[in-house]
């Protein structure tokens, strides 16, 4: 009878001398439920859960029997309270399956139950023998009479407590108990033939009691190491992957939004983000090309960008091929170079601007008043002097194939580059 | 017209860029030959245009994808940089049907292996430094037709 010892040693740790004097459903529940607060408080994952609802089963069960012997109650009376723990695991069990991710948050709650269990226990057993006056067969106990039974156990404890404690204490016991209610459901399907039979008895004498209790003991670990714990691990890992693939999905939905009719897996999530990103750049890009703020769409867009790109690159290579022909006299300094622009596109546009404000790599051109910033590759369809100038000097300085100068290529972006090209 | 000198900031890309392109106009001065024929001219325009890359690439530095590339392509490839120039020259006229992003891809100096968003922020970024590198050597050829 080790097991039974091992029940004595959690039971007198837990309740001390009080077993023979109390009532027993005191004690049975007192135990319950101030062993669940140990469960919850020490553990915060399921699983650990489920370890410290062993103690809790072993506790709240096998005190019941052990107490049977006292000889104190009668075996009416301690048939109901056989049952009462059972028809609560069973609805457990019941409400388990479907709460059982909402209420992971409950290990905060936990401290108030000691005290709950404490004080307001009597009149709650005492209104439950009414209620649970059918599952006397442990073998007929179905879901529904389950629940009812747990309905009136709830009620006996607004009865007792406040409601938002009850509500708490209850969910706990709920959550704490579950496994084991499956398994305790189980096992006394399996065993309920002989522990019915020793319990109306009405005073069975220890021998006898202990039998079916070693017996039950039996079946118990068996059930514990075949099939329940299996189930619990099942529930375990269900109620694992419930909370976690509930909770990324939430995350994602959270973060990016996804309109009606898009796709919501990861890949298409960030195949938007990218393309908000793009569209982003493109309009940048779209206040710094010329002639391209009308023009919606992308692909019309990075033509104007290429082209504009590949003017850009041909000015600087007709620029090139120009300073390659003239023989440039380079004794004046960079401040008169730097400064002569200034004054030769003093009073333009400023739409011309747009290198200095908008350069990232944080070179404002202090020198230059952002207005009078003038941009040779921007300016020249507006201002038709310096590309006069320019195409004074191409013509009589180079006898060569420019004939479309990079200002003019920049009137019609589309154009004139391309035929360029 | 040269009377007001505004004072420039020797920090911009704009002032670095000056700087470099006019030493380095001063370097293809010193070691130009006294021909002027049309072979000549194409060589110097090629160094010309070379330096003026070269030159905005090293006035922005090495913060930026396509500043790094010319600079490393410009170090790698110096010895056989006419070859190259040619065949890079080239190369995007005959590629009209590739496309869009692959032009630019071409377009922008080590855009080949770039994400397209990123090939995006670089364009930007180009654009305006063509933008300035145009004005200033236009400035400069301003300065010396006259």
């Amino acid at each position: 009878m080790d097991s039974e010892d091992n029940v004595g040693r959690r039971f007198q740790q837990r309740k001390g001398d009080s077993i023979l004097n109390c009532p027993s459903s005191g004690i049975v529940e007192n135990s319950i439920y101030e062993k669940v607060p140990g469960t919850g408080m020490s553990s915060e994952s399921m699983f650990k859960m489920r370890n410290g609802v062993d103690h809790f089963y072993g506790s709240g069960w096998d005190t019941i029997v052990s107490l049977n012997p006292s000889g104190n109650f009668g075996g009416s009376s301690v048939v109901p309270r056989n049952e009462f723990p059972d028809s609560n695991y069973s609805v457990v069990l019941e409400n388990q399956t479907v709460n059982f991710p909402s209420e992971s948050g409950l290990v905060d709650m936990m401290p108030k139950i000691p005290s709950f269990g404490s004080g307001s226990y009597p009149e709650m057993v005492s209104s439950f023998p009414v209620t649970e006056c059918g599952p006397i067969t442990g073998t007929i106990r179905d879901p529904t009479y389950a629940r009812n039974n747990v309905s009136g156990f709830e009620m006996a404890l607004t009865n007792v407590a406040d409601s938002q404690e009850h509500c708490q204490n209850s969910e706990d016991g709920v959550v704490g108990v579950s496994p084991n209610g499956k398994r305790k459901r189980k096992v006394s399907m399996g065993a309920s033939p002989k522990n019915i039979e020793v319990e109306c008895q009405k005073d069975p004498p220890e021998d006898i009691s202990e039998f079916p209790n070693e017996e039950y003991d039996k079946k118990q670990k068996f059930e514990q190491n075949a099939g329940a714990n299996l189930r619990n691990k099942q529930v375990v890992k269900q109620a694992k992957d419930s909370s976690t693939t509930a909770e990324p999905s939430k995350e994602n939905y959270i973060h990016v939004r996804a309109k009606r009719g898009q796709a919501t897996n990861s890949h298409s999530l960030a195949e938007r983000v990218r393309r908000e990103r793009i569209s982003e750049r493109m309009r940048l890009l779209q206040e710094l090309v010329p002639g391209c703020n009308k023009i919606t769409g992308k692909a019309v867009m990075l033509d104007e960008i290429i082209n504009y790109v590949q003017s850009l690159q041909q000015q600087v290579e007709f620029l090139s091929m120009k300073l390659a022909t003239v023989n440039p006299e380079l004794d004046t300094d960079i401040d008169r170079i730097l400064s002569k622009d200034i004054l030769q596109f003093r009073g333009n546009n400023p739409a011309a601007l747009g290198i200095g404000s908008g350069l990232s790599s944080s070179h404002p051109f202090p020198g230059f008043s952002p207005g009078t910033f003038g941009v040779p590759g921007a300016n020249p369809p507006y201002h038709p002097l310096p590309q006069a100038l320019w195409n004074n000097d191409l013509q009589s300085i180079l006898q060569m194939g420019f004939d479309a100068n990079p200002p003019s290529s920049n009137l019609g972006p589309n154009g004139p580059s391309k035929m360029e090209l | 017209m040269t009377t007001q000198i505004m004072p420039s900031n020797p920090n911009s890309i704009k002032s670095r860029f000056t700087y470099r392109f006019v030493r380095a106009l001063k370097k293809l001065n010193k070691s130009r030959g006294v021909s002027s024929s049309m072979k000549e001219t194409y060589r110097r325009y090629h160094m010309i245009r070379v330096a003026s890359y070269a030159s905005m690439a090293s006035a922005v530095g090495s913060k930026r994808a396509w500043s790094r590339s010319v600079l490393w392509r410009i170090k790698k490839k110096s010895r056989f940089h006419a070859l190259r120039r040619r065949k890079a020259s080239e190369n995007p006229r005959n590629d009209i049907n590739f496309h869009q992003d692959n032009v630019l891809r071409k377009l922008i100096p080590g855009g080949e292996d770039m994400e397209f968003c990123r090939l995006l922020n670089e364009t930007a970024h180009y654009i305006k430094c063509l933008r300035t590198q145009v004005q200033i050597m236009k400035n400069i050829v301003d300065h010396c037709s006259n």
